[in-house]
């Protein structure tokens, strides 16, 4: 076997004679999903056999086999289909709709970062354009003339960027080193053990969906219902991820500490939102973010 | 046969799978276009160069009419799309002076540069990322060759704005740019939709919109007269 001459095995030009295309191509797909018989190889004059020892392989080599830089390594993170974008959206807003183990069942088990990232870059432009008009309409009766401002858009970015990685991170720190040992039951540490980071990220930004409407009633300078849509915002998506962290979150030490921080981060969120891009001159800035010369302009 | 038979017994059983490689024969054979024949060396090159203005006016003729499905997807180049980004860049451009009152808070031109490329980018990445079977300068191609609409809205835009503005005016602009986002949206879908499986259409079709919404957005709010 050893003394194969391989020279005389990779002669192609001898395997496909009545073949005029200029391009000659073996492809490895056709050979992973088991079709030896295929137009390339089907007219060399000999057949293989079936060789069941190399398919179980191809199979599962493509969960393991990607590189970390390459693009096929991150296709499973955005490999749903349309229809779970929406369930999922839904989820994070309505639980009631989904089963009551849907975060554990789905979402843990094939988080996407499809949802995340196209949700917080909508959120990003929606705010940055309904904010526009928000302040369009505030000097709508006076006689500034009034110019849009496109660097909403970076302090938008920076919040919700901020948000929506550095919030899971620290929870997920958190639920990893404060997370109690179960010593009752073995079993069940082991199936429901705390989410993985991935998921957290997945949760929080399907829970900035519900940001997204809400960003265009802002725009109505009415001040409690600007206050109202910031209480009901925050309060939904707020109780919905405690709602699908709740098992997670009864294994720490800190429950009340981490529950407590979750809804106040989120309702910081959608104040800082409303007060800094919709509210009213005679509003305070925003807890944390600076006055810059662009606001002071805007909302003389 | 018996020698064939021996020759065969030598294959390893197992791993048939790992044979992998592609060989090409370098240069085209006849049957491949027959615009690439002729020999370019001596021609002027007023001819040289006007074969590929005509080519890039070809492709944006194709996206103001988007019939063929093919037609921008042959042979990518990315002339066109620098052309528009840079046309919409400048007229988009704010200016920098924030000292006075003056400011009218538009994007810089380099911002519109990135917004257009690195958007680009990312909407092509994101097909890719869903398992679209197409290159990625393709896309991009695609991508920016239907920034046309958008751009000739811009464009008329600002013919409007050399007028006293008005409410009137205002909306005109309005439908203006909504007509050049749904143009760019339609021909860009008609172009990169079929290179999506069937259930992921709608989200891949997602980040175009997004994508010619921002710029459209860019365009009906500028108003530096």
């Amino acid at each position: 076997m050893s003394n194969v001459h391989t020279g005389e095995l990779l002669n192609f030009q001898d395997y496909s004679p009545e073949h005029n295309e200029r391009t000659a191509r073996i492809d490895v797909e056709a050979v992973h999903t088991n079709q030896y018989n295929n137009s390339n190889i089907s007219n060399q004059n000999y057949s293989f056999d079936e060789t069941p020892g190399a398919v179980p392989e191809a199979e599962t080599q493509p969960q393991s086999n990607h590189n970390f830089w390459t693009i096929e390594y991150y296709q499973k993170y955005f490999d749903v289909q349309t229809s779970e974008v929406v369930e999922r959206i839904i989820s994070s807003v309505l639980p009631q709709k989904v089963s009551r183990n849907y975060f554990d069942e789905k979402i843990k088990g094939k988080p996407d970062l499809y949802g995340p990232i196209w949700i917080s870059l909508t959120l990003i432009f929606t705010i940055a354009v309904s904010g526009n008009i928000a302040s369009y309409l505030q000097n709508v009766n006076k006689a500034v003339h009034w110019r849009y401002d496109f660097h909403l858009v970076s302090y938008a970015a920076t919040a919700i960027v901020c948000y929506v990685w550095l919030v899971p991170l620290a929870l997920w720190g958190v639920l990893k080193w404060t997370t109690l040992p179960d010593g009752q039951d073995e079993i069940e540490t082991q199936t429901s053990n705390s989410p993985t980071m991935i998921s957290l990220f997945c949760l929080y930004g399907y829970s900035l969906s519900i940001y997204i409407p809400v960003a265009i009633f802002w725009t109505i300078q009415i001040s409690w219902l600007q206050w109202l849509f910031v209480l009901m915002a925050a309060f939904v998506s707020g109780a919905v991820l405690i709602f699908w962290l709740l098992p997670a979150l009864k294994k720490s030490k800190y429950f009340y500490i981490l529950v407590g921080s979750i809804l106040a981060f989120h309702f910081l969120l959608a104040t800082g939102f409303m007060l800094y891009f919709f509210h009213g001159p005679n509003a305070v800035s925003a807890p944390g973010v600076p006055v810059t010369p662009s606001v002071a302009t805007i909302a003389p | 046969m018996n020698t064939f038979d021996s020759k065969y017994d030598m294959y390893p059983a197992g791993d048939v799978g790992v044979i992998e490689g592609e060989m090409n024969i370098p240069g085209r054979g006849p049957s491949s276009g027959d615009n690439m024949e002729f020999n370019t060396l001596d021609e002027p090159i007023k001819e040289t160069f006007m074969r590929d203005l005509r080519a890039v006016g070809n492709k944006f003729y194709h996206v103001l009419i988007p019939r063929e499905k093919t037609s921008l997807l042959k042979e990518w180049d990315l002339w066109g799309p620098l052309l528009l980004c840079t046309l919409m860049a400048t007229i988009l451009q704010g200016s920098a002076e924030r000292a006075d009152n003056s400011n009218d808070g538009g994007p810089e031109f380099a911002e519109v540069f990135v917004i257009v490329w690195i958007g680009a980018a990312v909407v092509t990445i994101n097909s890719k990322l869903l398992g679209g079977n197409i290159s990625f300068f393709q896309s991009v191609c695609v991508l920016g060759y239907c920034l046309f609409p958008v751009a000739l809205a811009l464009i008329i835009c600002r013919i409007i704005l050399f007028s006293a503005q008005n409410t009137f005016l205002f909306f005109l602009r309005l439908v203006i740019s909504m007509i050049g986002f749904i143009w760019a949206t339609f021909a860009a879908t008609k172009f990169l939709g079929d290179s999506q499986p069937e259930g992921k259409k709608a989200l891949a079709v997602y980040p175009i919109c997004l994508f010619y919404f921002i710029l459209s957005w860019l365009v009906v709010s500028h108003s530096n007269v």
